[in-house]
C-alpha cells in the first residue's frame, strides 16, 4: 500500500481523537462513580437501574411507614399496660374493701380512689400521638371522651386505619377503643357497680368477677397488640434485609469499579502520550530533510 | 537521409517534456494539502519513430526514436473507491443525524438520575404514602400537592424541551434542503464547464476534483449513485476523459427508484437538467408530508443521508395519515401515558372524600387542557394547590381525619397495570404494564435506539476512514515521491540540456570546423 504524509497525519489525528474519547469516558466514570451516564451507554443496565431505584425508594418509604405503625402499636401497648395496672389497683382496693375491715369513711375514700382510677382509664382512652387520638377509629381528630351517648357512655369512633408496610401488605395500626375501654368505662359497668356499692356501704365482693372479666378483656387486647408488634418486628427485619440487597444490586448494576476505572485511565493516559510522541516522530522527517 | 538538426528537436522535446513533468510535480507539491486534490501524473509517450512508413521514406537502417511527448496530464483516482466512500459517507450522514438527535433526547429525559420523571414520580408516591400515615396533617397534604406540581412540571419540561429540539431539527431540515440545491446546481455547472473542455481533448483535472468534492458532500445529505456519461457527439475527447456526471437518487439499500430519479440528469445526447429538492409540510400537523425531487414527491424517506435522518427524527406524515418519527413518537408515548395516569388518578380521586366532607370529591387532582397535549398542559388543580385539605384521602362519607383508604388507592396507581385501570377504555391500546414499567420501557427503548445509532455511526466512520485511507493511498500527494520525481525529471532535463550542448558542439564542428582541409 502506498502511504503518504497526509495519510499518516489523518491517521494520527483520528487515533488521537479516539484516544481522547476513551479518556473522557473513563474520566467521567471516575468522577461520577457511575458506569453509565446515559441510557444509550448501557440500555439494559439503565432500565434495570430504574427498577432497582424504585425498589429501594419503596423500601425506604415502607420503613418510614413501619416506623409510624410501630409508634401507634407501641403507644397502644403502653396505654393498655397502664390500663391493666389501673384495673389491678381497682381490684386490689375492691378486695381490701370486701374484707369488711374498713369503716364507712374509709370505704368512701376507696370509692374516691377508684373514681380517680376510672378517670385515668378515660384519659388512657384519649391517648394521642402526634395530635391523633389512637383509640377513636378513623376520627383521629376527635377526643373520644367528648362524645357521649344517652346513657353517658363514651362513643368511640370506628373504622380501621391501615398502612402499607410492604408491597400489597397492609397492617392495621389502630385498635378499636370501644373493644378495650367500652366494658370498663360503661355506665353501670363493673367499675361503676363497685363505686356504687362502696358509696352505699354495700357488699363489693360480688363485683370482683366483673372486674376480673374487664381485666381479661384488657389482657386479651394486649395479647392481640403484642402479636401485631411481633409482626411489625418481622417486617422491619425483612425490610432491612431487602434494603441491603436492593442497595447492593443497585450498586452492582451501576457503580463503577473504581480501582479498575483508575487503572484503565492510567493505562489510557500512557497510551495517549505514547501516541503523541510517536506522532511527533513520524510527522517530522521526509525526503526533504535528507536532500541538501 | 536524416536531418542534421533532428537531434536538436529530440533534445528539445526532452527538455519541454521534463519541464512539463516538473511543473506537474510542482503543482502536486503545492496542492499537497488541498481538499479533494488528486495527484496528477504526466503520461509520457514516445513520439513516432523516424522514418515513418511510406513510399518515399528514406532508406535507413531502422526507425530512430524522435523523443518524448507529454500525452496527457491525468489525475490518479479510483472511482470504485469514490463509490465506496460515498456509501459510507451517506450512512454517516444518516446515523449522525439520528444519534445526535437521540442523544439530545436522552439529555432531556435525563434518566436515570435523581431529577428525571422516574425520580419525581417516586417522590410523588412517597408523598402519597406519607399522606396515608398522616391523613389529617396539613403538612403531609401540602407535600402531596407540591410533589404533584413537580410531576406536572417535569412533564411540562419534557414536552417543552422535546418540542423545542424538534423545532431546531425542523430548521435543520430546511438548511440541509437548501444545501442540496446549490450542490446540485454547482455540479451541473461543473458538468457544463467540463463539457466545454473535454471535446477539445483536454483533461480538466481541477474541475474533476472540484466536482468530486461536491459529490462527496452531496452523498452525505442523500443517497446517490454517480454514472459517468460520455455523450455520443462529444468532439475529440481524450481516452482518459471522465465525462459528465449523471447523479441518481438511490434508496438506502442501494437500489434505484422506479422510475429512476435523477438529481443531475445527463444522457447520451448531453445534459438534460437538474431536479430541485423541496421539503413540504402538512398544514395541520406541521410535520413533513413529502420531499419533492423535481416533479416527483417522495413520501417513503428511504433516500437515507442526513436529510432523511433529520426527517425521521422531526416527524413525518405517513401515507395512512399517522405521524411517524422519533420525536413525535416520544411525545405521543408521554402523552398516552400521562393521559391514562391522569384520568385514572382523577377517577380514583373523585371517588374519595376530602377532609370532613360528606359528599364525594368533585375535584380533578390533575387538570389537562382539552385540545392540548397532556404532557404539555398537565397541572395540579389550583384549588388543591390553594387548599390541600381538598385532597380526597378518605374513602367513606364524612372524610374522617384517619380515613386513608383512598390515599392508598392513589398511591397504588403507580404500580397498577394499565389493563386494570377503570378508565382503560379511554386509553391508547399501546400502553402495557404499569406506569413505572411502561416509562422505564420507553427509556430502555430510547437507550437501545440511541446506542444502535451511535454504533452504526461509529461503524460507518471506521469504514469511511478505511475507505478514505485507500483513497488517499491512491490519490494523495506523497512528498517523498514528489521529491524523487523532481530529482528524476530534473536529471532528465539536465541530460536533455547536455544533449543539446553536444548537438551544438557537433553542429559547431560542421559549420566552423569543416571545409578547411589542409589549411
Amino acid at each position: 500500500m502506498r502511504v503518504t504524509q497526509s495519510m499518516l497525519t489523518n491517521n494520527l489525528l483520528s487515533n488521537l481523537s479516539s484516544s481522547y474519547e476513551k479518556m473522557a469516558k473513563l474520566q467521567e466514570q471516575v468522577s461520577s462513580q457511575k458506569k453509565f451516564s446515559k441510557p444509550s451507554d448501557n440500555p439494559v443496565a439503565a432500565m434495570m437501574g430504574m427498577g432497582y431505584r424504585t425498589n429501594l425508594n419503596q423500601i425506604g418509604q415502607y420503613q418510614s411507614n413501619i416506623a409510624e405503625a410501630t409508634n401507634w402499636i407501641d403507644s397502644t401497648d403502653d396505654a393498655i399496660s397502664e390500663a391493666v395496672s389501673a384495673m389491678q389497683r381497682i381490684r386490689e382496693l375492691t378486695v381490701q374493701a370486701s374484707n369488711g375491715t374498713y369503716e364507712g369513711e374509709q370505704l368512701k375514700n376507696v370509692a374516691e380512689e377508684i373514681k380517680q382510677l376510672k378517670e385515668h382509664l378515660i384519659t388512657l382512652g384519649d391517648t394521642q400521638i402526634g395530635g391523633k387520638y389512637i383509640f377513636n377509629g378513623q376520627d383521629t381528630n376527635v377526643r373520644p371522651s367528648s362524645v357521649k351517648d344517652g346513657n353517658g357512655n363514651t362513643v368511640y369512633g370506628t373504622g380501621d386505619i391501615n398502612l402499607e408496610v410492604f408491597s400489597g401488605i397492609s397492617l392495621k395500626i389502630n385498635t378499636d377503643g370501644s373493644k378495650i375501654f367500652g366494658d370498663a368505662l360503661a355506665a353501670g359497668g363493673s367499675i361503676d357497680q363497685t363505686i356504687d356499692a362502696l358509696e352505699n356501704g354495700g357488699d363489693v365482693s360480688g363485683t370482683l368477677a366483673g372486674l376480673d372479666a374487664t381485666i381479661n378483656t384488657f389482657l386479651g387486647m394486649q395479647a392481640q397488640v403484642g402479636a401485631r408488634q411481633n409482626r411489625i418486628e418481622l417486617m422491619t427485619d425483612r425490610l432491612k434485609q431487602q434494603e441491603v440487597f436492593a442497595t447492593e444490586i443497585l450498586s452492582k448494576n451501576e457503580d463503577v469499579d473504581i480501582e479498575k476505572a483508575i487503572m484503565d485511565l492510567t493505562t489510557q493516559e500512557s497510551i495517549h502520550s505514547a501516541a503523541l510522541s510517536i506522532g511527533a516522530k513520524i510527522m517530522q522527517p521526509s525526503l526533504l530533510d535528507f536532500l541538501r | 537521409m536524416i536531418s542534421t538538426f533532428m537531434g536538436l528537436e529530440t533534445a528539445k522535446r526532452g527538455l519541454s517534456t521534463s519541464q512539463g513533468a516538473l511543473y506537474t510535480t510542482g503543482n502536486n507539491v503545492a496542492n499537497a494539502n488541498t481538499l479533494g486534490y488528486s495527484r496528477q501524473r504526466v503520461n509520457l509517450v514516445q513520439t513516432s519513430g523516424f522514418p515513418t512508413v511510406g513510399l518515399n521514406s528514406p532508406r535507413v537502417a531502422g526507425q530512430i526514436g524522435t523523443g518524448v511527448a507529454a500525452e496527457t496530464v491525468q489525475r490518479i483516482r479510483d472511482s470504485f473507491l469514490d463509490a465506496q466512500f460515498r456509501t459510507q459517507s451517506n450512512k454517516i450522514g444518516f446515523c449522525g443525524a439520528m444519534s445526535e438527535s437521540l442523544s439530545k433526547m436522552e439529555g432531556i429525559m435525563n434518566e436515570p438520575t435523581d431529577s428525571g420523571l422516574a425520580a419525581t414520580m417516586e417522590k410523588f408516591w412517597n408523598s402519597l404514602q406519607g399522606l396515608t400515615a398522616n391523613t389529617e396533617n396539613s403538612g403531609a397534604r401540602e407535600v402531596v400537592a407540591s410533589t404533584g406540581v413537580m410531576v406536572a412540571d417535569t412533564l411540562n419540561y419534557y414536552y417543552k424541551s422535546l418540542t423545542s429540539v424538534q423545532t431546531d431539527i425542523g430548521d435543520q431540515i430546511n438548511v440541509k434542503a437548501n444545501e442540496i440545491n446549490p450542490l446540485i446546481s454547482s455540479i451541473d455547472q461543473l458538468n457544463q464547464q467540463i463539457s466545454k473542455v473535454e471535446p477539445h481533448g483536454y483533461i480538466p483535472n481541477d474541475l474533476y476534483d472540484k466536482r468530486d468534492v461536491l459529490v462527496d458532500q452531496l452523498s452525505q445529505l442523500v443517497s446517490i449513485k454517480v454514472n459517468n456519461v460520455i455523450p455520443t457527439d462529444y468532439g475529440r475527447s481524450s481516452d482518459v476523459a471522465a465525462g459528465l456526471y449523471n447523479i441518481e437518487l438511490m434508496q438506502e439499500e442501494g437500489s434505484s427508484y422506479v422510475p429512476p430519479i435523477n438529481l443531475v440528469s445527463v444522457n447520451q445526447t448531453g445534459m438534460v437538467g437538474t431536479s430541485k429538492v423541496e421539503v413540504s409540510y402538512d398544514k395541520t400537523t406541521g410535520m413533513v408530508d413529502g420531499v419533492k425531487f423535481g416533479s416527483k414527491t417522495m413520501t417513503d424517506y428511504k433516500f437515507s443521508g442526513e436529510l432523511s435522518g433529520l426527517i425521521n427524527n422531526f416527524g413525518y406524515k405517513k401515507d395512512d395519515g399517522t405521524i411517524g418519527g422519533a420525536y413525535p413518537d416520544m411525545l405521543k408515548k408521554l402523552d398516552n401515558m400521562t393521559t391514562a395516569f391522569v384520568n385514572e388518578f382523577n377517577a380514583i380521586h373523585k371517588q374519595g372524600y376530602a377532609l370532613g366532607d360528606s359528599d364525594a370529591s368533585t375535584l380533578d387532582f390533575f387538570e389537562i387542557e382539552p385540545g392540548k397535549s397532556a404532557a404539555q398542559s398537565i397541572k395540579v388543580n389550583s384549588e388543591i394547590v390553594k387548599d390541600p385539605s381538598k385532597i380526597a384521602a378518605g374513602a367513606k362519607s364524612g372524610g374522617a381525619s384517619g380515613d386513608n383508604e383512598n390515599a392508598k388507592l392513589l398511591a397504588d396507581l403507580k404500580k397498577k397495570a394499565f389493563s386494570e385501570y377503570s378508565t382503560k377504555d379511554q386509553n391508547s391500546k399501546e400502553l402495557t404494564g404499569s406506569f413505572d414499567t411502561y416509562y422505564s420501557g420507553i427509556i430502555g427503548k430510547l437507550g437501545v435506539d440511541s446506542q444502535s445509532a451511535q454504533k452504526n455511526l461509529s461503524n460507518s466512520v471506521v469504514l469511511a476512514t478505511s475507505v478514505n485511507q485507500n483513497r488517499d493511498s491512491v490519490s494523495s500527494v506523497s512528498l517523498d515521491e514528489e521529491m524523487t520525481d523532481m530529482i528524476r525529471f530534473q536529471q532528465a532535463y539536465n541530460a536533455s540540456a547536455r544533449m543539446m550542448t553536444m548537438m551544438d558542439e557537433m553542429l559547431d564542428k560542421i559549420i566552423n570546423g569543416m571545409g578547411t582541409v589542409g589549411r
